[in-house]
């Protein structure tokens, strides 16, 4: 199979699952988001019963017929027992941490039973992204998909259990980890049962910090941050475009004026000013490069306890410090360039 | 290895549990070395589950395995036939005890334990069998849920519930299959079971064969009549003619022994009422069947032979069951061809003083029907004695010996001794073997038939009459042929002398008959319905409530049930309305009000358990701290887990306690 074909299968599948179940926090499931199919066992099974009924025709022996029947409906009875054992599970997502890129994100589920029926051996997980799969040979229809971060559970009636699930997280942005799969092959072996879930879950990654470079307010001589902030003030250095965020009294409104685009002032203290993390202050890396290094100076300064605002081209935080500046200033990394999604 | 992929310790033991049952029903068969290797296989696992042993490698594997059939071709002399067949897959099964890592492993073991259950079924379908391999299904299936329960406790229970339940739940579904899947002949042939015994009688009779067979308690046949049961005494179940005397032994001829003209049944009259009934005889790795004089079965594969007897050309490998019509005032055999007439009067050479013995009586009586009258009553009238522990008679005249010297013999004896005297004179005679008489049984009107029925009598021929019964055992011992064996054999007390066990001995203990013959009844039952169905018996029943043979009738008619049979568990597993399991507080909090009001405390409506409890211990001042304190152990169940059930069982059985306690403050 061409791989455009497998491709379109593949979208072609993810839209009908969309339309079947659709992304929500919380899903019950139910006979239209259980899905069933022999295991691998099962064929085996399958193939143990053929041969017990080829053994019974040829000895005409009715035991034995007994015998076969009474396991091919067991078979059958299974195929209830394992719907039943997935059925009216009502999965939350929690919430998930945030990371920086390249760790591992922990993903909270909260698994609940209700009070009639209990659910055991159910695996939950993640399975590997279509790219990084093994190729799938025929045998393997009867096998799930491989599965990452993978957690056996049992749960009884009428209890609930939270879970943690750690996945590797990419690059910065939204990391969503894709339909949450859970599976079982209880009570037999011989039927797997699953369900794709979309729980609407996602973790912001981070940057991942690197120390490159330094903010321009410490570079060169050295000198604390601090005594710089306390230095002169209106030293002109240049002129830039303007961008949303700039103080009015600051705005070129002379070369506005002359029919220049609107810019604004800068003035040496600016640059300086040690609370300030800017964009411009590592001139030379890739942008990439450059929200990690600015990413490596925000945690540094948190760290420090100092006060920082950080100015990005799209945005700019104003200079405060504690866990809420941290948090904004790492969401500002991350999603720089990301539109926020709906 | 994915953690989700081991073995849990609970599926473990229950392997090994299944292992060991499903090795009693063949323990019999398989050489004693074969059960120790399953018990070095517990072993060897045990000790790796302590850690005190690894698990095989592949190469001692590969060299067992190879070691189990080389020991196996030893034991059998072949690694063909189905007895080492079994005892080859009961090795393999013990050996894959010591390889079980992972889950797969374990399903492999399981479903081949519900194959080595199937092929227990081969050798028995009796009750007890069945019952047996119901366990063994069970067990098996608790194996397999277990695998699937790595949480689970030592004493959880559940998995073995859940087992019977799916059990049961397809059950009902496995009855119309088994009722309704056509049933077609064998796909190819397959190895027999050549190491069982032939039993029964066999074609060969010497002296000494039938009184083994006598020493048997088992079931040769069972017999349901339309009507009446005919007198015991005229119950003789013919199964053997035996028409050849080679030496002191007696044996029917081979098909190809008989020229092709003679191989029809020939001269028969049949005459007065007939009689109707149906045998279902037990398995005897032969080919005899048994029926009442001139039998005629419509049974397909059912052959009626020259000497009026039928005989299937299958070796009967399992229960067969058979209808037969008789009519035992029929004549046979009104015309002797010569070729006949040459084959059943011919003789071996010996015995001088029994033919002088035999030409004096035909001198003296001038006929041969008054022939037959003298020699019955020269036994009668000489002492010869009935006996199931005659002496030895040597190689040299035995017939001599017997008649002139040791006088005592069974029926095989005096059949013999008949056979040669009559054929010294020219008088066609030969011998019949068979079973005599039958215990009915009163619980469903069947009449039992023992191997220590068997007999043997003599058919001789008469101008006119054509071949005649004469039983000159009747002439020793007519006990034998009005009360059966155990009587004439009263005096010597060797009836069943070597099975101290069989309820059969104990015929004269009444619960001990009572629950023999209900047993037997139901074996009737169950070999009548279950292990006898066969085609023809299906084809009559699909007739009877079907009306007429379909396919899309028989095939809808087993949609419909499993489809009806499944909704039914669908119901059972899926119900979701209604309200739960009433929540233990509530059911404990009735249990307390019940108390008080007994007490004489009713609750007033409209009033808080809280403040009921306040006036309790307002009126009985001296308990007031033990009922506060109850009533807080009781509101604490408001806020039980439930999955918790263990621990608050306890506590529960507690609190009980002393709610019931309350009923003694006054």
């Amino acid at each position: 199979m061409s791989s455009a074909v497998a491709d379109r299968a593949r979208r072609r599948w993810a839209r009908w699952l969309d339309r079947r179940i659709p992304r929500a926090a919380t899903i019950t499931l139910d006979r239209r988001r259980i899905f069933i199919f022999p295991s691998a066992t099962g064929g085996f099974f399958g193939l143990s019963l053929l041969v017990m009924l080829i053994a019974a025709i040829n000895y005409q022996n009715n035991m034995s017929y007994a015998l076969t029947f009474l396991l091919a409906n067991l078979f059958l009875v299974a195929v209830l027992h394992s719907y039943a054992n997935l059925s009216n599970l009502t999965i939350s997502a929690v919430g998930a941490q945030d990371v920086f890129a390249g760790q591992r994100c922990a993903f909270h589920l909260r698994l609940a039973a209700d009070e009639r029926h209990g659910h055991f051996a159910l695996q939950v997980g993640w399975a590997v992204p279509a790219g990084e799969r093994r190729r799938r040979r025929l045998w393997d229809l009867f096998s799930s998909p491989d599965m990452l971060a993978v957690d056996e559970v049992d749960l009884e009636a009428g209890t609930q259990r939270d879970l943690r699930l750690h996945l590797p997280v990419g690059e910065r942005g939204w990391y969503r980890p894709g339909r949450l799969r859970i599976e079982s092959v209880y009570p037999l072996g011989l039927l797997r049962c699953w369900t794709w879930v979309d729980l609407n879950l996602r973790a912001l990654v981070y940057p991942l910090p690197r120390a490159l470079g330094k903010p321009a307010a410490q570079q060169g001589d050295g000198r604390e941050g601090l005594e710089l902030a306390g230095s002169g003030d209106d030293e002109f250095a240049g002129i830039r475009d303007y961008r949303e965020g700039d103080n009015p009294r600051r705005v070129f409104w002379k070369g506005l004026a002359r029919g220049q685009s609107l810019q604004t002032k800068e003035y040496a203290s600016t640059i300086a000013d040690p609370r300030w993390l800017n964009w411009e202050d590592f001139p030379g890396l890739a942008p990439e490069r450059r929200l990690s290094a600015l990413c490596h100076w925000v945690l540094d300064y948190h760290r420090r306890e100092l006060e920082y605002g950080l100015r990005l081209p799209t945005t700019t935080l104003a200079p405060a410090q504690g866990e809420r500046q941290r948090a904004r200033a790492l969401r500002a990394l991350a999603l720089y360039g990301i539109e926020e999604e709906a | 290895m994915k953690q989700a992929q081991q073995l849990p310790r609970p599926a473990l033991v229950w392997i090994i549990a299944a292992q060991a049952l499903l090795l009693l029903p063949h323990i019999t068969r398989v050489p004693v070395w074969v059960a120790a290797v399953y018990l070095a296989a517990f072993i060897w696992r045990f000790q790796a589950f302590r850690g005190r042993l690894e698990l095989p490698g592949r190469w001692l594997k590969v060299a067992l395995s190879g070691a189990a059939a080389a020991g196996i071709a030893l034991s059998f002399g072949s690694l063909l036939g189905m007895e080492p067949m079994v005892a080859f897959l009961l090795t393999a099964f013990a050996l894959k005890l010591t390889e079980m890592r992972s889950r797969k492993d374990a399903y492999v073991v399981v479903f081949l334990g519900y194959f080595v259950c199937l092929t227990a079924f081969l050798f028995s379908q009796g009750l007890l069998m069945v019952g047996c391999g119901l366990v063994m299904v069970w067990v098996l299936t608790t194996a397999l849920v277990s695998i699937h329960r790595p949480g689970a406790a030592w004493r959880d229970t559940r998995s073995m519930k859940l087992a019977a339940t799916m059990l049961l739940q397809a059950a009902p579904l496995m009855v119309i299959l088994f009722f309704l899947f056509p049933r077609i002949g064998p796909l190819w042939s397959v190895p027999l079971k050549s190491h069982t015994a032939k039993t029964g009688m066999s074609d060969t009779l010497r002296p000494g064969i039938v009184s083994r067979l006598s020493q048997s308690p088992d079931v040769a046949f069972r017999v349901r009549f339309d009507g009446e049961i005919p007198l015991p005494r005229e119950l003789y179940w013919r199964g053997v003619v035996m028409s050849r005397a080679d030496g002191d032994t007696w044996r029917s001829l081979g098909y190809f022994e008989v020229p092709p003209r003679e191989r029809a049944e020939a001269g028969v009259v049949r005459e007065g009422p007939s009689l109707s009934y149906r045998i279902i005889q037990e398995a005897t790795q032969q080919s005899h069947l048994y029926g009442l004089r001139y039998a005629r079965s419509s049974r397909r594969g059912v052959m009626h032979l020259h000497d009026y007897r039928m005989y299937s050309p299958a070796i009967v490998e399992s229960e067969f069951q058979y209808a037969v019509r008789s009519w035992p005032q029929a004549r046979f055999g009104l015309e002797l061809s010569n070729w006949r007439r040459r084959i059943e009067t011919r003789l071996p050479e010996g015995n001088p003083r029994t033919r002088d013995l035999a030409a004096r009586l035909l001198s003296e009586a001038g006929s041969a029907p008054a022939f037959v009258d003298a020699v019955l009553r020269h036994f009668r009238s000489q002492p010869f004695f009935y006996t199931l522990q005659p002496p030895l008679l040597g190689q040299r005249d035995p017939m001599d010996r017997f008649l002139f010297e040791t006088r005592r013999g069974f029926c095989e004896h005096y059949a013999a001794a008949f056979a040669l005297m009559a054929r010294s004179v020219g008088i066609p005679a030969r011998i019949v073997g068979g079973y005599l008489g039958g215990e009915i049984n009163p619980v469903n009107r069947t009449v039992i038939v023992h191997q220590f029925d068997a007999h043997a009598w003599n058919e001789v021929w008469l101008a006119g009459r054509g071949w005649v019964r004469v039983d000159p055992t009747a002439a020793v011992a007519p006990d034998r042929i009005l009360y059966g064996l155990e009587r004439a054999l009263a005096s010597e007390g060797s009836f069943l002398a070597e099975s101290p066990l069989s309820p059969l001995r104990y015929r004269s203990v009444d619960w001990i008959n009572t629950l023999r013959l209900r047993y037997d009844a139901l074996t009737y039952r169950w070999q009548s319905w279950v292990t006898g169905f066969d085609g023809e018996t299906q084809f009559d029943l699909l007739r009877s409530y079907l009306g007429e043979i379909s396919v899309t009738r028989s095939l809808s008619l087993v949609l419909g049930c499993a489809v009806l049979s499944l909704a039914v568990v669908a119901l059972l597993l899926l119900r979701r309305s209604g309200p739960g399991p009433r929540p233990i507080f509530e059911t404990e909090l009735r249990r307390y009000t019940r108390a008080l009001r007994r007490r004489g405390l009713a609750a007033v409506p409209g009033e808080t358990p809280a403040q009921l409890t306040e006036r309790a211990a307002r009126r009985w001042p001296r308990h007031a701290e033990g009922i506060r304190a109850l009533y807080r152990a009781l509101s604490s169940l408001v806020y039980a887990p439930r999955g918790d059930a263990m621990a608050s069982k306890r506590r529960l059985r507690q609190l009980r306690r002393r709610v019931r306690r309350l009923q003694f403050v006054r």
